[in-house]
């Protein structure tokens, strides 16, 4: 599963706003070029991205798979037709490459999840959205990174207990509002335990986070991303 | 690190407590993803749980706190916590064929929480008639949808039948059982609201 892990590659080093920017730039520049010409050069730009976090693109493939058949879908619908000639092959040109450029917006994403951890992340938050909001979302984030494995492991011990107890021969129906009502009885459990904690510990607007700032190295990065840019717009 | 110098500024305790509530909805649903049951109408399309949490979040959040407990999930999944589904995270999910949808969460859940509470309040979940939970979840399903459709055709360059066929048909019956789980959830006296 893809997930942030620590390393010393050249997209570890870079500030998460550099690599955010990266991001949004490319996905905007794949919106305004999503021809074999663009597409190609936009290859090339991912190729970069992952080598720079030492991501293979075959293990990237493999974590984004359920994408797969939503995207041959599209492109299947339109390769076959209900009549004469059955099958489409010009008209499935462009949903192959729309679903192309997905790939690649994935996969450069990819290469940010693996790269940063959540507290540059939520630093990154409170930097773009400043006041009371941003500190607010900053600290929710947090909250759900540093809660998920939990509420996962909840889940499934939820679930061993469904299944021990014959629970998967019930209607999905009624097994999904078990473990729904289980599941959010801990979560809110959870909740009131951490909230009368978090109060008693002064939790503040201000708390304190890793500094980020920009270094020499995310120059070139933030260069590329403003090169993206300008050739969404000429 | 860096230091800050000015006074601490406690946040208030109604504050902490709607956003922790809200933060682990957020990954609750999250956990949800990793979960997934077998379609009655479609095995071949499982059923994951992750709409149920949109509606549990207007439900027992109500529309300002549910509204902002899916936007911390869309924000958390883009920044890389493994919230979406098939476990997976990354901004590029919003530009995905999935995009729409996680972009209509907040929106989804801040107007099943107005449709159920109105907008002074929140009123406790078990007390609200079936016909106005169930127009409250109809209402935010379409709004899902209505995101996800529009954005999955313009994303994929493919024509609007396919569109509604490949992203929205497929998976509404789905939807159904999902609302009733979130009747038979609120009916179960299991959860407390407050």
């Amino acid at each position: 599963m893809l997930g942030y892990e620590p390393g010393d590659t050249p997209a570890h080093r870079l500030d998460p706003r550099t690599k955010l920017a990266v991001q949004l730039c490319f996905a905007v520049a794949a919106f305004a070029h999503t021809g074999p010409r663009g597409l190609l050069v936009l290859t090339g730009v991912t190729a970069l991205a992952l080598a720079s976090a030492r991501l293979s693109p075959v293990s990237v493939l493999w974590d984004y798979r359920f994408l797969l058949p939503l995207l041959a879908a599209a492109v299947l619908f339109e390769l076959v037709t209900l009549g004469p000639p059955w099958v489409d092959p010009a008209a499935a040109v462009d949903p192959l490459l729309a679903s192309y450029r997905t790939l690649l917006i994935v996969a450069v994403a990819a290469g940010y999840v693996r790269t940063t951890p959540a507290r540059e992340s939520r630093a990154a938050v409170q930097w773009a959205i400043p006041g009371k909001a941003g500190r607010l979302l900053g600290a929710g984030v947090g909250l759900v990174f540093r809660f998920l494995p939990l509420l996962r492991r909840d889940l499934a011990a939820i679930r061993d207990a469904e299944t021990a107890r014959l629970g998967d021969q019930r209607p999905t129906r009624e097994r999904l509002a078990t473990v729904g009502a289980a599941g959010l009885r801990r979560a809110f459990a959870r909740a009131d335990r951490l909230s009368t904690a978090l109060s008693a510990r002064c939790f503040s607007w201000n708390g304190t986070l890793p500094r980020i700032r920009f270094g020499v190295v995310d120059a070139p990065a933030l260069m590329l991303a403003a090169g993206l840019a300008v050739t969404a717009v000429v | 690190m860096s230091t800050a110098t000015d006074s601490v500024d406690l946040v208030g305790d109604d504050v902490v407590g709607n956003l922790v509530r809200a933060a682990l909805l957020a990954a609750l649903m999250g956990a949800f993803a990793f979960v997934s049951f077998p379609n009655p109408l479609n095995p071949a399309v499982p059923v994951t749980a992750q709409v149920l949490g949109v509606f549990l979040a207007g439900i027992y959040l109500g529309p300002a706190w549910g509204g902002f407990a899916m936007a911390l999930y869309v924000l958390a999944g883009v920044l890389g916590a493994p919230v979406f589904s098939g476990a997976s995270a990354g901004l590029g999910q919003l530009f995905g064929p999935t995009g729409g949808y996680l972009l209509s969460y907040p929106f989804a859940a801040a107007l099943i929480g107005a449709l159920i509470h109105g907008t002074d309040g929140l009123a406790d979940p078990e007390s609200v008639s079936l016909p106005r939970l169930v127009a409250a979840m109809a209402a935010g399903t379409v709004v899902i949808y209505g995101f996800g459709i529009p954005v999955y055709w313009y994303y994929l360059d493919t024509n609007l039948v396919a569109a509604v066929v490949g992203a929205g048909l497929a998976f509404v019956p789905a939807e159904l059982v999902k609302m009733a789980a979130a009747v038979g959830i609120v009916r179960s006296e299991e959860v407390q609201a407050t």
